[in-house]
């Protein structure tokens, strides 16, 4: 029996992992540099590239700095990189010692969903300032098998020192090294960047008001950009698939222009996330100041993170008071037992909850170990417990705030007690 | 008070015993065997030296010197090694050597499972850390914590892992290992003659690609395989791995006397030929060994057995010597139990252990006494790989294996020579299945694009790229193919499930915590989960509540009843193509592909001792079709003397009790082959008896049996011959053909058969 024959027979048992109706398939097998649909490419700026018998696709469009995308104009970004280089504080975003040209933002589209070999990246696009300008540039994979061309290409274009990318760390330049290898021995070596994540920071931001941290929801709900007749992310791989097949630039100009967008998206995210770092955004929430003075908390910039969390002590809301905590335990750290008794004590003052369960703890502590003073500690430990009882939600919490801890506390401090002198 | 017996003693007090000798159906000594030695390389890397003399190794088995000459000069191996002969060493030496020689040399160890890869890392560390090496050596498995798989990646000297983890983990990520890929020297395949029948044929496929991707990284590696005794070792190791090798097999480890008894249990039931439960007879021969203190490995073929003959044999000695000094040791113990348990066994603080055949793979856990199998293990190798747990390097041992009811048991226990003498199983893979081979070809392609010329199988490469291009899987640009979809196709690839859409059987006996039990192919599942059927899992009982044929679910409640269900199964086979014909004087055997037609009809409810008949229902399912290869035998002349009921009731017979043997002659599991006749075939319109491969597209079962004919037919006529029972029970021609003629008839239907095919 013919293999054919046998491929068919068995055709019930074999999963091809593609149920899409059969199309004919023409045949693709290019042997000339003939480029297809060359003048539509063209009105879509986009030019070939050609390395030996083969090419690939560049894209380039230019924007003017006073060009607005979402709340921002592309200028922002240079008062961003200004306002980064006058920063004493350290922070992981800060680009203190970078020039503006020096930034790139890059995003990838591949045809499959993880990692893995032979998820292939299609489209290659960045965007950096050049001048009084913008320059986004996006390289084009026209059919697989033109890998070494659009590294080539991308190569010889980046000479940046830092990328910045939404979720980069994790997938786009995971892929874009694995890819690499690939074809390692006829295109350069990948360059080491620094690298700015802005998921991350998006994250630590926004997690608070926002159920799914997309780049897409994040552009809508944060950055005020509006995406007009979008093709969504998902659709990328099937679309691409079916260029490859028929040639015709129209779904991949769809998928341009939205990578385009994701693009722009990051000049306009990290130009909002620095105006939030640096308090130049007046009209930050109080959560979100609390969220960018907690952040310098957690790296170790304590003058900043007081600078940040002293705008929001002032109030008496819940915020206020995790500002008030925050800083509180910053004094802890620093061994300035005063500040942050009294810090604690308006936490326990104006606080509920969790909150204030914390702070009569941390105060209990302190003036048994610290101030030496037994009956306020004492004080603050019953307090705790009570607060604890009444929050069943409180009753399986463990270490310090675990019921168990807190009466060992309270007895101990009752044997303590008993045998002081008065 | 009576004093404890020895084994002298226990094995003279049997020979008389009158319990015992009468069931006694043989008694085969093996003579005991002195270790052969040869002085160590002298190349040998000083450090290995010291690790060996550590370990008190100032010499070395035969074997071991053969393995390390060979692999060291670059040739590719396969060593044949009976339990506990030392075999890591085979590949341990060669390998610590390589690398100490060069640090950037690299191997990769696969184990057919997690358990095993965790000894062998505990065991060549031992070795690494006695002489203070500086290798490195892991586990790269899906227990691998994040923070640790970059290293293991960059640096692992050696990687110890396991097919299915090389298949969806390693290759499909080949650029994060280029430091490994670029430097294989070794791959070492343990247990080799674990890698049959479908899941051998995946694993053949797993190493085509990993041999593919040495090749783009430039490495050329060498293989070291180690397996039990099979009948085609050398055949099996250059199958899986298409590549040539050298058999080495001069075993020169020792051992000591070994005496092998065949137990058959007395007959309680006179005309349905039904004997004393094996269980029963097993928990007393070995609680009778316990008593007198005497080391002694349980097997039984199920976890549940293992339960019960355990629960029994901790009450029986719980006097004596406290429960923790017998254990169970099961598959799914962890690591540390397990050392537990090895510890004890080697320390005498454990006497007994009962144990699924999890201990037929290679975990050391010293040497017993005593081994007692409870039934035939199901392969001749199997039962050798059991029966080496019993045998010191010094002093006797006594094997004992208890036999069911069951045909092929009272086959093996009727004909002690055949065991002794036959030499054991072949292996046979398929890696060539068309299924089996396109699944891989897709994995392969995603990993790297294919070329023009590339030969990946020994079938049409570019045909089937071809194929997997007009299905959109692949994109062909020039000369090249590329994977072109969005899926990981590794992920949806199972190494050990049968078939691509099998039916999962769900237990929803606890509404709060519904499980997922098992999964069936979609064949059996006809006539095994359907509406109201009896699934016995692990032994215990089930009712299939619903089977949702659509969503491929079965979803089952435990119950506890006194029957069991049988369903009938109208099977059509017509043949496709024939491909190999040996026409005989007056009967053909043939070879080809064929369809086979399934329906489901109704099933009957069966009561367990008495087999009444106590009720039946239909079974609504869609036909299913199976394309596959077949081996048949056809009379040329009709019999007709016999009349057509007694024809086909004779037949009915005859293909019980072939199906019984056949997994004799090929190492398969007996529901991979199977066996039906046809009173008129459509093909040739003669009575004739075929088996069929239970996969799609083959696995070689047939293929096996077309060349083994004879001797099939040969073997069933004795075992029927042998049996005795007047008209035919289940232990010979089973119980579906009707008619006290049914015995004789199939035994003249046999000889009909093999007086044209002996010619």
């Amino acid at each position: 029996m013919s293999l054919k024959n046998k491929l068919n027979r068995l055709k019930p048992h074999l999963s091809t992992g593609n149920s899409s109706e059969k199309k004919a398939v023409p045949s693709s097998v290019e042997t000339s540099v003939e480029i297809p649909y060359k003048e539509q490419w063209e009105l879509e700026h986009v030019s070939p590239y050609y390395l030996d018998k083969n090419f690939c696709l560049i894209r380039e469009v230019k924007y003017p700095l006073d060009q607005r995308h979402g709340h921002y104009r592309f200028r922002d970004f240079l008062t961003a990189m200004e306002t980064w280089n006058q920063q004493s504080a350290a922070h992981p975003l800060s680009a203190k010692g970078f020039q503006a040209e020096e930034l790139f933002f890059f995003d990838t589209e591949t045809t499959g969903l993880g990692g893995g070999t032979g998820n292939t990246i299609f489209l290659l696009g960045y965007a950096s300032i050049e001048g009084e300008e913008l320059i986004l540039r996006q390289h084009i994979l026209p059919n697989p098998g033109a890998e070494v061309p659009l590294y080539q290409s991308f190569l010889e274009k980046i000479n940046y020192r830092t990328l910045v990318t939404y979720n980069g760390k994790a997938f786009d330049w995971p892929q874009v090294k694995t890819r690499h290898t690939l074809v390692r021995e006829h295109v350069p070596r990948l360059p080491s960047f620094g690298h700015f994540d802005l998921f991350h920071a998006a994250k630590r931001l926004w997690k608070h008001k926002l159920e799914r941290l997309k780049l897409a929801v994040v552009e809508k709900e944060v950055l005020g950009v509006e995406r007009v007749d979008d093709i969504p992310g998902f659709l990328a791989p099937m679309i691409y698939f079916d260029f490859v097949e028929n040639k015709k630039p129209d779904g991949m100009i769809g998928i341009l222009k939205h990578n385009e967008i994701d693009i722009l998206s990051l000049v306009t995210l990290y130009t909002h996330l620095t105006f939030q770092l640096c308090g130049l955004d007046h009209d930050s929430t109080r959560m979100e100041t609390f969220e960018v003075g907690r952040w310098f908390a957690a790296i170790g910039e304590k003058d900043e993170a007081e600078k940040v969390l002293g705008k929001l002590t002032d109030g008496q809301d819940v915020t206020a008071c995790q500002a008030k905590l925050t800083l509180a335990f910053q004094h802890k750290k620093e061994r300035e037992w005063d500040k942050a008794r009294n810090l604690f004590v308006e936490v326990v003052q104006f606080g509920e909850g969790r909150l204030a369960l914390d702070a009569c703890i941390e105060l209990a502590k302190i003036y048994e170990h610290r101030l030496k003073d037994l009956e306020s500690a004492l004080q603050y430990c019953s307090q705790a417990i009570i607060i604890s009882e009444r929050t069943p939600s409180f009753h399986n919490l463990s270490g310090d705030a675990s019921m168990e801890q807190l009466q060992a506390r309270k007895e101990r401090l009752n044997r303590k007690i008993a045998k002081s002198p008065r | 008070m009576k004093l404890k017996k020895d084994l002298q003693a226990i094995l003279s007090d049997i020979k008389v015993n009158e319990d015992f000798k009468d069931n006694i159906a043989a008694w085969h000594t093996l003579p005991k065997k002195e270790a052969q030695t040869v002085t160590c390389p002298r190349d040998l890397h000083p450090l290995l030296h010291e690790a060996l003399n550590q370990k008190g190794i100032d010499e070395l088995y035969t074997h071991q010197r053969s393995a390390y000459e060979a692999t060291m000069a670059g040739r590719s191996i396969v060593a044949v090694t009976p339990t506990a002969s030392g075999k890591t060493l085979c590949y341990n030496l060669p390998v610590l050597q390589s690398i100490l020689n060069d640090p950037s040399t690299r191997a990769l160890y696969m184990f057919p499972t997690k358990a095993l890869a965790q000894d062998q890392k505990s065991e060549i560390n031992e070795i690494i850390q006695a002489a203070g090496m500086d290798i490195n050596s892991y586990t790269y498995d899906g227990d691998t914590p994040a923070n640790i798989r970059q290293r293991v990646r960059k640096a692992g000297h050696v990687v110890i892992t396991n097919p299915d983890m090389l298949h969806s983990g390693i290759l499909p990520h080949h650029t994060k290992w280029v430091s490994l890929f670029e430097n294989l020297k070794f791959v070492v395949i343990d247990e080799l003659h674990t890698y049959r029948g479908v899941f051998g044929s995946h694993v053949a496929n797993v190493i085509r690609r990993l041999k593919r991707i040495c090749h783009y990284y430039g490495s050329n590696p060498v293989f070291i395989c180690t397996s039990a005794t099979i009948a085609n070792p050398l055949e099996l190791a250059e199958n899986l791995t298409e590549e040539n090798m050298v058999l080495i097999d001069n075993n020169g480890a020792p051992s000591g006397t070994k005496h092998f008894v065949f137990y058959n249990p007395p007959i309680v039931n006179k005309p349905l030929n039904i004997r004393r439960s094996a269980t029963l007879e097993v928990r007393k021969i070995a609680g009778e060994l316990l008593k007198n203190k005497i080391q002694t490995i349980v097997f039984a073929r199920s976890r549940v057995r293992v339960e019960i003959i355990l629960t029994y044999l901790q009450e029986l000695v719980k006097h004596e010597l406290g429960s923790k000094s017998i254990m169970g040791y099961r598959g799914g113990y962890l690591p540390t139990e397990r050392r537990k348990i090895e510890r004890g066994l080697r320390s005498g603080e454990i006497y007994g252990v009962v144990s699924t055949n999890a201990l037929e793979l290679g975990v050391d856990i010293g040497q017993l006494q005593v081994c007692i199998m409870t039934g035939y293990p199901g392969t001749i190798s199997s039962a050798w790989q059991q029966a080496g747990r019993a045998g010191r390097r010094h002093g006797e041992a006594l094997v004992i294996m208890v036999a069911s009811s069951s045909p092929l048991d009272q086959y093996i226990i009727q004909n002690p020579d055949y065991f002794f003498n036959k030499s054991p199983e072949t292996a046979r893979i398929n890696p060539d299945n068309l299924i089996i081979l396109i699944d891989h070809m897709k994995c392969a392609a995603y990993e790297l694009p294919f070329k023009a010329d590339e030969k990946f199988s020994n079938v049409g490469t570019e045909e089937l790229l071809e194929y997997l291009t007009d299905e959109r899987v692949l994109y062909r640009n020039g000369d090249k193919w590329y994977w072109m979809n969005d899926s990981f196709p590794a992920h949806n690839i199972s190494l050990r499930s049968a078939s691509q859409e099998n039916v999962i059987i769900v237990d929803q006996t606890d509404i709060a915590s519904v499980k997922v039990i098992g999964e069936m192919d979609r064949f059996s599942a006809m006539t095994l989960l359907h509406d109201e059927a009896i699934y016995l899992h692990q032994g215990t009982q089930f009712q299939v509540e619903k089977l949702d044929w659509d969503e491929k679910k079965a979803f089952v409640r435990e119950v506890d009843v006194d029957y069991f269900t049988d369903a009938n199964l109208a099977v059509q086979l017509k043949v496709l193509e024939v491909d190999k014909l040996q026409p005989v004087n007056e009967a053909e055997i043939g070879y080809g592909d064929v369809s086979v037609r399934a329906m489901a009809t109704i099933f009957k409810k069966i009561k367990f001792e008495t087999h009444e008949n106590i009720g039946s229902g239909p079974i609504h399912l869609p036909e299913e079709e199976l394309h596959t290869n077949a081996t048949w035998i056809s009379l040329n002349r009709a019999l007709s003397e016999l009349g057509a009921v007694r024809l086909e009731q004779g037949l009915v017979g005859t293909a019980h009790a072939l199906r019984s043997i056949a997994p004799l002659f090929v190492m398969a599991d007996p529901q991979d082959i199977h066996v039906i006749p046809q009173v008129k075939a459509d093909h040739n319109e003669k009575p004739t008896i075929f088996f069929y491969d239970r996969y799609p597209g083959g696995i070689g079962l047939s293929e096996k049996i077309y060349s083994g004919m004879t001797e099939v037919l040969l073997e069933s006529k004795k075992m029927i011959e042998r049996c005795q029972c007047e008209s035919g029970c289940p232990s010979c021609i089973g119980t579906d053909a009707v008619g006290d003629e049914a015995k004789h008839d199939s035994l003249m239907i046999l000889d009909a058969f093999l007086e044209s095919s002996s010619r």
